[in-house]
C-alpha cells in the first residue's frame, strides 16, 4: 500500500501532509505531557525514553544488518560509566561528555565489529556475550569505576546556569535527544548506508558481489549501535543518579533483545513500541497487586494456596513472559506487525 | 486520507487514556487512622532468599493493631519487590511515596538501591529506620531522615578478630573478604585490632562474589598456618568455601560475618559443615527462649504461619522496632517533626536487637554484636552477650 514512485519520495522524512499533522500533534502531545501526567510517572517515561534510544541502535544492529549483539549491556555500562565519569574527573560539560562517552561506546563496538566479520549466528553472539561480561569484571574490578560500590553522578549541569533536578526537567532533555537520534535512525536506513546495512542482512555474499565493503559496513552497523547505546547509557546513569556494575548484566542485554524482537525487528517504530512496552511492563506491571482493587484479595489467596511464600510477586513475571511468548507467536512481526495491521484495517474501512 | 488520520487519532487518545487513568494525587503518609510504612528488598530473582527481611514488619504491625495501634492509629506496611537493581528501586519507592504516601521507610535492602534512592528520600522528608545493611554514607555525614541499626562491618571485624586471639587465642589469623565495600570494611576492622594486639594477619585474600572455585584460595590460607579464618563473603562462597576446605582435611576455626547467621539455612546448604562456625549477630538468636523473641515466634505462628522464622525475617521486626517505640513516644499529634524529634532522642532503646542510641549529630544506632557459634542441626549457641567495640573510630569523632 506504501507505493512510492521515485527516490525523493522515499527519502521524505513525512511521506504526506497528514503524517506531517499527525507528527506534530503527537510531539506536542508528548511536549505537554506534564501538564496531563502526574510528576510521580515520569521517572518511568525517562526510563522509556533510553530504552527507547537503545532499542532503535540495537535494530539497526539485528534488525537492519542481521547482526546479533549479546552484549549490549556493556555498551550501555560504556556510556553510564563513561559520561559520570568523564565529569567527575575531568569537569567535562554535559554536552560534552555525553556524546564522548558515545564515541567511546562507538569505538568498542569497532573493535568487536572486527570478529563480526568472520563470526555469524552462534557463534557471533557468544563473542559479543564475552564482551558485555568482560566489561562488567573490568569495572566490577577497578576503583577507578567505583568498584562494585558504584558512583553517584554528578549534577545534571547543562551549562547556561541550568541545572535540571527534577525528572520532569530530564524528561525534555531526554525526550530532545530521543527525537533526534531516532530521527537520525530513521535517515541513516535511507541513505546508502542504510541499504547497504540492509543489503548485508539480506544476503551478505550478494551485497559484497553487488560492491559493499563488508568490513566498513558490518563494523560500522555494530559501531553506530555501540553509539546509541553509549548515548543511552549515559543519560540511564543521570535518570538513575546512583549505579554499580551489577545492573549491567546478562539479562540486561537479553531484555534489550526482547524489546526489539517484540517490537518489530528490521523497523524504526518496532524498536520504540518494543521498548514501551517491555519497559512498562517490567517496571510498573503488578507491582501493587496487594492493593489492587478485587483482583489483588484474589491472587494474594491464589498465591497462599498453591505458591510460595515470594509467589506473590512472580505474577509479573509471569504475565511478562506470557506477554512476549504470546506476541512472538501471534505476531511474528512483533508490535509493528499490529500497527501495520491497524492501518491497514483503517484504510480500507468500513469495507 | 481521512482513515489514516482516525487511526492515528485512536492510538493518541489510547495512549493518553491509559496514561490518565493510572494518574494519582501524591498522599501524607498517615491519617487519623493509619500509618503507613514500607520495605523494599528482593522478592524475586537471584538475591530473593535476602528479600524475608522487608516482609518482618508486617508481622510486628499486626501484633501492634493487635494491640489498638500506636495512639490510635493502625500500622499497614507495604512491600514491593526490586529485584535487588536500583532502576527498580527508584521506581517502587517514588511509586510508594507519591501514589500510597508512605510515613517512613523500614528495612531496605541492597547497597546500590539504597544509595539511589536516599537524598530522593530526604528530599521528600520520608523518614528511613533501620536499612537492612550497612553502609557507610548511610550516616557519615548525618543524614536527619535516616536512622541505622545495623552494626558496621569494621567494628563486628574488630570484636570477631579480638574474640580470636584473646578468648580462642589464637595468633595465625587469615582474613578472607568479598572484594566490596562489605568485605574491606569487615578487613579494615580486623587490621585496626589487630594492629592494637601487635600481630599481623597471615594471609588478606580478596575473592569476588561470582568466584565459584576457591580452591587456590583455601591452598593459599592452609599454606599460610592461619589457624583461624575469618570472612566477609556472601552465603553461597561461604558454604563452598568450608567445603573446598573439608576436601583437603584444612581445618582452622572459621569465624564469619553477621550475614552468614541464619544457622538453619547454612547448615543446611552446607550439608552440616556450618557446625563449629563463629559468627557475628545482630539480634538475639531466634530460637532462643528471651521473652520478646517468644512473643514475636508465636505472632508469625499466627499472622504468617507460611514464614520461617529465621534470623532475617525476625530483622524485619527488630528493624522496625525503634521506630515504634519513636511514634509512640511522638504522641498523639503526628507529624513528621514530631517522630525525627522522637527517634533522634532515642536513649538506651533494647529491643531484640543491640541496644540503640541516636543523637541529631549521630544516627548510626550501635557498635555492638553478639558473637554465636553454630551448633548441632544448625542450633544457635551464644559465647558471647552484646559486645561493645572499644575501638570504633567514628564515636570518636
Amino acid at each position: 500500500m506504501d507505493m512510492k514512485r521515485g527516490y525523493y519520495e522515499d527519502i521524505q522524512l513525512f511521506e504526506s501532509n497528514v503524517v506531517l499533522f499527525w507528527s506534530i500533534s503527537f510531539l506536542i502531545f508528548i511536549f505537554t505531557l506534564p501538564l496531563y501526567v502526574p510528576d510521580y510517572h515520569f521517572y518511568l517515561l525517562n526510563l522509556v525514553l533510553v530504552h527507547i534510544i537503545l532499542a532503535v541502535g540495537l535494530n539497526i544492529l539485528v534488525g537492519y544488518t542481521g547482526q546479533i549483539s549479546l552484549g549490549h549491556a556493556g555498551f550501555f555500562a560504556i556510556g553510564a560509566y563513561g559520561t559520570a565519569l568523564l565529569m567527575l574527573k575531568m569537569q567535562l560539560p554535559f554536552f560534552l561528555a555525553l556524546p564522548l562517552a558515545g564515541f567511546i561506546a562507538a569505538f568498542f563496538g569497532f573493535i568487536l565489529g572486527l570478529p563480526a566479520l568472520r563470526l555469524e549466528g552462534p557463534y557471533l553472539s557468544i563473542a559479543t556475550l564475552g564482551f558485555g561480561l568482560t566489561i562488567m569484571q573490568i569495572i566490577g574490578h577497578w576503583d577507578f569505576f567505583g568498584g562494585r560500590t558504584g558512583i553517584q553522578v554528578p549534577p545534571l549541569d547543562i551549562g547556561f546556569g541550568f541545572i535540571l533536578k527534577t525528572d520532569v526537567s530530564k524528561y525534555y532533555l531526554i525526550l530532545i535527544i530521543t527525537i533526534l537520534l531516532v530521527i537520525a535512525a530513521r535517515n541513516i536506513m535511507k541513505t546508502r548506508v542504510g541499504r547497504a546495512f540492509v543489503a548485508i542482512r539480506d544476503s551478505d555474499i550478494a551485497a559484497e558481489v553487488i560492491g559493499v565493503n563488508l568490513t566498513a559496513y558490518k563494523t560500522l552497523s555494530f559501531a553506530v549501535s555501540a553509539f546509541y547505546a553509549g548515548i543511552a547509557g549515559g543519560l540511564f546513569g543521570f535518570v538513575l543518579g546512583y549505579f554499580n556494575p551489577e545492573p549491567f548484566n546478562l539479562i540486561l542485554s537479553i531484555i534489550f533483545l526482547v524489546m526489539v524482537v517484540v517490537g518489530g525487528l528490521g523497523s524504526i517504530l518496532g524498536g520504540i513500541l518494543g521498548a514501551s512496552l517491555i519497559t512498562i511492563l517490567q517496571f510498573s506491571l503488578l507491582k501493587n497487586i496487594k492493593e489492587m482493587p478485587y483482583i489483588g484479595d484474589f491472587l494474594v489467596a491464589v498465591s497462599n494456596r498453591w505458591f510460595t511464600v515470594v509467589g506473590l510477586e512472580n505474577f509479573g513475571s509471569i504475565v511478562l513472559g506470557l506477554i512476549m511468548i504470546g506476541i512472538v507467536i501471534f505476531e511474528p512481526l512483533g508490535m509493528y506487525g499490529v500497527w501495520l495491521r491497524i492501518k491497514k484495517y483503517w484504510r480500507t474501512w468500513p469495507f | 486520507m481521512k482513515k489514516q488520520s482516525l487511526s492515528v487519532l485512536s492510538f493518541i487518545i489510547a495512549m493518553s487514556f491509559f496514561i490518565l487513568t493510572t494518574s494519582v494525587n501524591a498522599a501524607p503518609g498517615f491519617d487519623d487512622k493509619e500509618i503507613r510504612i514500607a520495605a523494599w528488598g528482593p522478592q524475586t530473582g537471584p538475591a530473593a532468599p535476602w528479600g524475608s527481611v522487608a516482609r518482618g514488619p508486617a508481622v510486628l504491625a499486626s501484633l501492634i493493631n493487635e494491640e489498638g495501634g500506636i495512639h490510635g492509629r493502625k500500622l499497614k506496611h507495604f512491600v514491593r519487590d526490586d529485584m535487588y537493581n536500583p532502576a527498580q528501586t527508584k521506581v517502587v519507592v517514588k511509586e510508594l511515596v507519591e501514589k500510597q504516601g508512605i510515613f517512613a521507610f523500614v528495612c531496605g535492602t541492597g547497597s546500590a538501591g539504597g544509595l539511589a534512592v536516599k537524598d530522593y528520600l530526604a528530599e521528600n522528608k520520608v523518614i528511613w529506620v533501620g536499612p537492612a545493611t550497612s553502609i557507610k554514607e548511610y550516616v557519615f555525614p548525618v543524614n536527619p531522615y535516616l536512622f541505622s541499626i545495623y552494626p558496621l562491618y569494621e567494628d563486628e571485624g574488630s570484636i570477631l578478630a579480638k574474640y580470636a586471639v584473646e578468648n580462642l587465642n589464637i595468633k595465625e589469623i587469615g582474613v578472607i573478604y568479598q572484594n566490596d565495600p562489605y568485605g574491606k570494611n569487615g578487613l579494615d576492622g580486623v587490621r585496626q585490632r589487630l594492629d592494637k594486639l601487635g600481630i599481623k594477619a597471615v594471609a588478606e585474600i580478596p575473592v569476588e562474589s561470582t568466584e565459584k572455585d576457591l580452591s587456590s584460595h583455601i591452598l593459599k590460607l592452609k599454606n599460610s598456618g592461619a589457624k583461624a579464618v575469618l570472612m566477609w563473603v556472601n552465603p553461597t562462597s561461604g558454604v563452598i568455601l568450608l567445603k573446598t576446605a573439608a576436601t583437603i582435611g584444612y581445618k582452622p576455626q572459621w569465624i564469619a560475618s553477621n550475614t552468614l547467621s541464619d544457622f538453619a539455612l547454612m547448615h543446611k546448604i552446607s550439608g552440616g559443615l556450618w557446625e563449629g562456625v563463629i559468627t557475628g549477630a545482630f539480634m538475639l538468636s531466634p530460637d532462643s527462649t528471651d521473652a520478646r523473641i517468644v512473643r514475636y515466634r508465636n505472632a508469625i505462628k499466627k499472622y504468617a504461619p507460611e514464614e520461617r522464622p529465621g534470623v532475617f525475617f525476625m530483622a524485619g521486626m527488630m528493624f522496625t522496632e525503634p521506630l515504634i517505640d519513636a511514634l509512640k513516644r511522638a504522641g498523639k499529634k503526628l507529624t513528621t517533626e514530631a517522630a525525627l524529634k522522637a527517634l533522634n532522642s532515642t536513649k538506651n532503646f533494647q529491643g531484640i536487637g543491640p541496644r540503640v542510641n541516636w543523637t541529631a549529630a549521630q544516627h548510626q544506632g550501635t557498635d555492638s554484636v553478639q558473637i554465636w557459634r553454630c551448633g548441632p542441626g544448625g542450633s544457635t549457641i551464644l559465647v558471647q552477650d552484646w559486645t561493645v567495640n572499644e575501638l570504633a573510630i567514628w564515636k570518636k569523632k
